[in-house]
């Protein structure tokens, strides 16, 4: 069943929102005047905590939970809104830059104020040529107009906004590789400890939220916590913008309260309206490509983060992948674990020598059909030598694709390597 | 520091808070293997070899209490995952486990993943033999690998990442050290990383390419074959190599190097740990600069002057020359009528043996280690009165201390200071970096002041008149003599109108003298644009260091860098026409090696033992001078330019082919090994004194011997050292060079102890390398130091026998003559016009001669970069063309010192030359 109040993508309901007289009109900046006005920023990061905001960029930690970790009074801080969106099948980033721009400014504008900080990044991935310049205009108009820059609304509160364009790497979305880029470094994580509440950006105190994240924000300043608690499950509350992508006939962004089955989000007309030619699903990646497989029969899931975690997968970034029993699973691990060879930034070990040993072994089998029985407890190998030792998720997410297509297809992989058997004796014999 | 008490597989170890898992378990005497970590860097964490688990004792929230099992042992949370160890801060009560088959699986992981993209041609690889991969591989890595051959990605290889360093891509496992090294120790960030995954790799930035002169540090600590030298590249197997102990004579810090020998032949030079020295690093002149020893330009026999040429001859007739010519000068006219110059890096045996010569033999009080050049610094007592306290160790200096770096370049002139200072301010130190130009350790400095050339003294005078406020308000005004006498003075002085002379704002000339003030501990180091200014301005320095109380004691006092590695040992020695061995006053001062030209033009010196030196090369106008004599003797490695008009050559033999010992500038005595033969008839140069001195046995008439002693010093108040000038009558028997260190032991105040016996036991030392051989930590590169750490002799302010006074001599102002503007900077440099670089990779670092001027002064005089421009002073003029620096002070000039075509000397009009520019032709 639809929403009846669309809370991030508010285009749906209101197509020309990017507009910003139509999204003045519809309240625009009503929540900052609000915010600036007749909020202290403590009151906002509580409202933000009570309203059980979660993380969109991947691991849904708690918003206001986070933003109440920066050290007491040390300051400059710094506002990440982190648009970096690279992970395979996650496009909602996009789609609200496109069409709804001027609630994330003011997203990041009240959330800034909540921080008490005075300077904010909108750091996009490389690609994002249009979409940043959209950004530039939009954030042009909110300066025009008093909501940015020194005195926000007379209220004495300065903000300035700046949109950051990556050079195109999936690994500047991941917080400190980005922090490192957008100080003009080469884009790698940092350790951690320190978490860049305490020393992010320039060694300074940071929050880093994605750009759906902080669009709720607006919405929850404006219209309370209860209502914003009205969408949603218990524990993951509001609404989430899913991805969905893959075999099934309508692909797109379906805004969505948590907690609706995933096999309502596949098959109602309304989001993906059923599997293309009616076939069946094989393979279901709930959180872009870095989340666990799901199979098909697993299709009552509830999409939220505690269902998804129970089901062994997460919500991830709420890219959701369909794939039909047409593909084969060897080939859909090597397609995934190519992209997470090509993004490797290269600093760890076990990352980039994994990823680029996984991949050749994937390639060998798939591509050019020479796979070996031993090549199977190679595979396996590999990624437990790599699982919870990388520097960064990026290397633990390149475990996923390899690790569930073993575990949920080993016949896929045996027969593989069986059919390439006799196909090179047969080559050998017949020479 | 907190102990933390942690459990490592069973092994109950205690530490200091703040150390991790990995140099924790090494205390424990367990071996966590390590590639990217390196103990003088900070964790990364990047290869993920030293994953561990690790646990931590439960704690119960609501009581915030250690819960405990049925037999009251804390219950240890194990950590979820394996945790890198380099990166992991040991906590109270954690326990560590580095043998289960979790951590065993996953560090054979590590080691699979680092083979399938490493080539594997350790057969033609210099690193191998002490590779950490092949040692971590055989300790904990595969027995064989999965990964298929032909899946090797491969890479050209080498390319070099500058002519001193090349890199092979393939071999490079990416654990950063080299970049990091560049960034965090060298402070020449100019290395870093290109591209990303796989192709991840590690590239110059600079341009020049590497522009380090501690790049070749980075190959010692690279783990792997990837980064090699060109100098040692494929030139041996290091297992082959014998490793002599020795010491780098090119500048004052005396860094301990160790000679990779192969048989005679040096194969390359590495680095030999010493804390309270170099560490374990060296610079690239101490590691590739040493070629000159093999050169095959080195004199192999006594040469002597027959019908106008030079032409060999036996060390029995070139002795009996030497012996006639000189016996017959002092019969004549005196030891007064010989003169001897020996060079600032000879060893400290050859020096004493050759004031020994002058003074007990000859009768002749003319000595110097300088060849009297106007620019040359003067001699320099300070460094050792008021020098830094005995036990000062930079490499632990941090917090709480203070370093006033005044007008000195450490870079240029001892470069592994830069390096130690650079630490100082990395562990919270403060570096105060005071100069009339720009330097590279101006970067990691924390307060940084350029003062106008020629305002030196008004400068000091106005740090000592805040810094006499400051302690006059702490109440810690120390009772020195001379203190009354300076307060008045300095009550005339403004500080105000100084800071303005100097170009400095006020605040930030309060700043240093008061941070200088406050400090806990106090360090001036000066260096060779404080000794342009000359005594006055060194003086004040020390003046500065005694009011505020930062002499006398550990990690207080004075470093002067001096031209030379052994410059100290030459003026402790007594080579100096001012002083004799050990400070001792004289009744009879010689002539400076400036009043010994003068006299030599006029007849008045007519013989010269000039050792070790070239006064010929380095001051032309000394030329006259040394042809005008009726007999020169020249003892060097080369047929230097003064070798070439003198009457007999004697061929010596170089540090590495003898033992000797040297003094740095904190006063450390080291001794150096003999590592190969010396060459044809080569003589050690203490050896070749003693031949001239027995030889001279009976050929002279005898002088009085009252006429030399003298006792005032330093140390004459002690009763058992009160001999002064090493005792007359001594014969002439030592056999081997720890005779002559017994007698400069001796006889020699403040060397008392100092043996070669008493050398070698100061032990083996080391923190890092093969220190603890079947150890398989931080294996690799052999860093050992078996030859000790050298031992410090105290300065006389330690022991209350100064003689310094706080005083100022008043500021004399010449008056500024107007055809003369500019005032002349002379920069020393590192790579240099000095022959002993010959034969090494460094050659083509040695710039060609220019002057610069700032861009405000380019501008004014239409002089632009590469345009010829004549430099004139009231003492000659040279043409050379012209370099804008951005940051140079407007109206001074700078050219740098030694090199060839740019004959300084002919301008320099003293210690400060003021000089005018003229362009004469357009670039
Ligand atoms: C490899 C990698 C890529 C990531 N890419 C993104 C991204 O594109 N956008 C994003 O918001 N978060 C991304 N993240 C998560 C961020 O590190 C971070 O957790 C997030 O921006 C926090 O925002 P949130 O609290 O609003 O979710 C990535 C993480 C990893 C490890
Ligand atoms: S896990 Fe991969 S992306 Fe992350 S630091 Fe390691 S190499 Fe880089
Ligand atoms: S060159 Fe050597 S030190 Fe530098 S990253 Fe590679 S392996 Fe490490
Ligand atoms: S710093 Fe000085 S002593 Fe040390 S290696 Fe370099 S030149 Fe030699
Ligand atoms: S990660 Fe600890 S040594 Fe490299």
């Amino acid at each position: 069943m639809a929403l009846s109040e669309y809370i991030v993508l508010r285009d749906v309901q209101i197509p020309d929102i990017a507009d910003f007289d139509v999204y003045l009109k519809h309240g625009g900046y009503e929540a900052l005047r609000q915010a600036v006005k007749h909020k202290t920023p403590a009151e906002i990061v509580t409202m933000v905590r009570d309203a059980g905001l979660r993380g969109r960029g991947g691991a849904g930690f708690p918003t206001g939970v986070k933003w109440g970790f920066l050290p007491k009074g040390v300051y400059p801080r710094y506002l990440l809104c982190n648009c970096d969106e690279s992970e395979p099948g996650t496009f909602n980033n996009h789609q609200i830059i496109d069409r709804n721009p001027h609630q994330l400014i003011e997203g990041i504008i009240i959330s800034a104020y909540a921080i008490e900080c005075h300077t904010a990044y909108i750091y996009t991935r490389g690609e994002f040529a249009a979409a940043s310049r959209t950004l530039e205009h939009a954030i042009a108009q909110a300066y025009a107009s008093g909501f940015l820059g020194k005195n926000i609304l007379g209220s004495g509160y300065d903000l300035d906004l700046y949109v950051h364009r990556g050079a195109g790497a999936y690994i500047c979305g991941e917080e400190t590789a980005l922090m490192e880029s957008l100080e003009g470094k080469i884009g790698q994580p940092r350790l951690k400890p320190p978490f860049p509440a305490v020393a992010g950006l320039y060694g300074k105190p940071t929050i880093i939220n994605n750009v759906e994240t902080l669009i709720n924000v607006p919405p929850i300043v404006e219209k309370g916590v209860a209502w914003y608690r009205s969408f949603g499950t218990e524990k993951s509350p509001g609404t989430k913008a899913f991805s969905l992508c893959g075999h099934v006939n309508r692909p797109g962004n379906y805004e969505l309260p948590f907690g609706v089955p995933l096999r309502e989000l596949i098959y109602s007309p309304e989001y993906g309206g059923g599997m293309r030619e009616d076939r069946p699903v094989k393979i279901v990646v709930p959180g872009g490509a870095s989340a666990p497989w799901l199979t098909g029969d697993q299709l009552d899931v509830a999409l939220d983060y505690e269902s998804l975690a129970a089901a062994g997968t997460m919500l991830g970034s709420g890219g959701v992948i369909v794939l039909n029993d047409t593909v084969s699973a060897p080939h859909v691990a090597y397609k995934m674990d190519e992209f997470f060879k090509h993004e490797s930034c290269g600093k760890c070990t076990p990352c980039r020598e994994g990823t680029h040993w996984l991949v050749r072994v994937l390639h060998r089998m798939t591509e050019e059909h020479h796979g070996h029985a031993d090549d199977i407890p190679t595979l396996h190998d590999i990624y437990r030598q790599m699982a919870g030792n990388c520097l960064c998720l990026l290397g633990e997410s390149a475990v996923m694709p390899i690790k569930s297509a073993l575990d949920l297809f080993p016949e896929e992989f045996e027969t593989l390597v069986k059919v390439q058997h006799a196909e090179h004796r047969l080559e050998l014999t017949s020479r | 520091m907190p102990e933390i008490h942690v459990t490592i597989d069973g092994v109950p170890v205690t530490v200091p808070a703040g150390t991790n898992v990995v140099d924790a378990a090494r205390v424990a005497g367990i071996s966590i293997p390590v590639f990217c970590y390196h103990p003088r860097m900070k964790p990364v964490g990047m290869c993920r070899m030293c994953l561990v688990a690790i646990g931590t004792p439960k704690v119960d929230r609501a009581t915030g209490q250690v819960e405990k099992d049925a037999e009251g042992k804390p219950i240890i949370a194990m950590m979820p995952k394996l945790m890198t160890g380099c990166t992991t801060p040991v906590s109270e009560g954690m326990v560590v486990l580095t043998t289960t088959d979790e951590v065993k699986f996953a560090q054979r992981g590590i080691l699979e993943f680092l083979l399938t993209s490493h080539p594997l041609d350790c057969p033609v690889c210099d690193k191998g033999g002490e590779c950490p991969l092949q040692n971590l591989t055989m300790e904990w890595g595969p027995g064989n690998s999965r990964f298929d051959y032909s899946d090797k990605v491969h890479f050209e290889k080498p390319v070099p990442l500058g002519d001193l360093i090349l890199l092979d891509r393939e071999r490079c496992i990416l654990c950063g050290r080299c970049v990091r090294y560049q960034d965090e120790i060298a402070d020449d960030p100019v290395l870093g990383y290109e591209n990303r995954g796989r192709n991840w790799h590690i590239i110059s930035k600079s341009d020049p390419p590497f522009d380090s002169k501690f790049s070749g540090n980075t190959t010692d600590i690279c783990p792997v074959g990837a980064l090699t030298t060109a100098d040692f590249r494929f030139r041996a197997r290091v297992w082959e190599l014998k490793s002599v102990p020795s010491i780098c004579t090119h500048c004052p810090v005396g860094c301990n190097i160790a000679l990779d020998m192969r048989h005679d032949q040096i194969k390359r030079v590495m680095p030999r740990e010493n804390g309270a020295v170099n560490d374990i690093w060296i610079c690239d002149k101490g590691r590739f600069g040493q070629r000159f020893v093999e050169s095959t330009e080195r004199l192999t026999t006594p040469l002597i002057r027959r019908n106008g040429e030079l032409v060999a001859t036996t060390w029995d007739e070139a002795l009996r020359v030497v012996a006639e010519r000189f016996a017959t000068i002092q019969r004549e006219a005196g030891g007064e009528a010989l003169a001897g110059l020996a060079g600032p890096r000879l060893s400290n045996e050859d020096l004493f043996a050759f004031q020994r010569l002058f003074r007990e033999v000859l009768h002749s009080p003319h000595l110097d280690h300088r060849v009297g050049m106007p620019g040359e610094p003067h001699a320099d007592n300070l460094g050792t009165e008021l020098g830094v306290g005995s036990g000062t160790n930079l490499m632990t200096l941090g917090k709480g201390t203070t370093v006033l770096v005044f007008g000195a370049d450490p870079e240029e002139e001892a470069p592994l200071y830069m390096l130690r200072l650079r630490g100082i301010a990395d562990r919270g130190g403060e570096l105060i970096v005071v100069n009339p130009r720009p330097t590279k350790l101006e970067r990691s400095a924390t307060h940084r002041l350029r003062y106008r050339a020629g305002s030196e003294l008004q400068f000091t005078r106005a740090l000592l008149s805040v810094a006499l406020a400051e302690v006059d308000t702490q109440q810690r005004t120390p009772d020195f003599p001379g203190l009354d006498s300076l307060r008045t003075t300095l009550q005339s002085i403004a500080v105000d109108a100084a800071a303005e002379a100097a170009g400095v704002t006020v605040e930030a000339l309060r700043t240093v003298a008061q941070r200088f003030v406050q400090a806990e501990n106090g360090i001036i180091m000066y260096g060779a644009d404080a000794f342009a200014v000359g005594p006055m301005l060194t003086h004040d320095l020390g003046n500065l260091a005694v009011l505020a109380g930062k002499v006398g004691r550990a990690n207080n006092g004075l470093i002067a860098l001096l031209p030379g590695g052994n410059a100290r040992g030459a003026l402790d020695m007594g080579v100096r026409p001012d002083y004799g061995p050990g400070y001792t006053s004289l009744s009879q001062p010689g002539l400076s090696a400036r009043e010994i030209w003068g006299a030599a033009t006029e007849g008045r010196v007519r013989g010269m033992y000039v050792m070790g030196i070239d006064p010929a090369n380095d001051f032309p106008a000394s030329r006259g001078a040394l042809e005008a004599l009726e007999f020169l003797v020249v003892q060097d490695m080369f047929l230097t330019a003064t070798a070439q008009v003198a009457h007999v050559v004697l061929p010596s033999a170089s540090f590495a082919e003898r033992d000797g010992t040297y003094t740095n500038a904190e006063r450390r005595v080291q001794r150096a090994r003999q590592a190969r033969p010396a060459p044809g008839a080569c003589r050690a140069d203490w050896t070749i004194v003693q031949g001239v001195a027995q030889a001279l046995a009976g050929m002279l008439v005898p002088v009085a011997a009252a006429s030399q002693s003298a006792t005032e010093g330093y140390w004459s108040q002690d009763g058992s050292e009160q001999e002064g000038v090493s005792r007359n009558g001594q014969a002439w028997n030592y056999i081997t060079v720890s005779d002559v260190a017994d007698a400069i032991a001796d006889t020699v105040p403040g060397y008392s102890g100092i043996t070669h016996t008493s050398l070698a036991q100061t032990g083996k030392v080391g923190t890092w390398g093969r220190q603890t051989n079947e150890d398989y930590f931080y294996d690799g590169t052999n860093y050992e130091n078996t030859e000790g750490v050298g031992l410090q002799y105290p300065a006389p302010v330690e022991q209350q026998r100064t003689t310094f006074t706080l005083e100022t001599a008043p500021i004399q102002s010449a008056p500024i003559d107007e055809r003369y503007p500019f005032v002349l900077l002379v920069q020393r440099l590192l790579y240099d016009a000095d022959p002993l670089l010959r034969d090494s990779l460094l050659v083509s670092h040695v710039p060609a001669p220019y002057v610069a001027i700032s861009t405000n002064d380019s501008r004014r005089l239409g002089i632009q970069a590469g345009d010829r421009v004549r430099v004139s002073s009231s003492a000659g003029g040279i043409e050379l063309p012209a370099r804008v620096v951005v940051d140079l002070t407007d109206g001074s000039v700078l050219i740098p010192a030694h090199l060839s075509g740019a004959p300084l000397s002919m301008i320099q009009t003293g210690p400060r030359t003021h000089v005018a520019l003229t362009k004469i032709a357009q670039r």
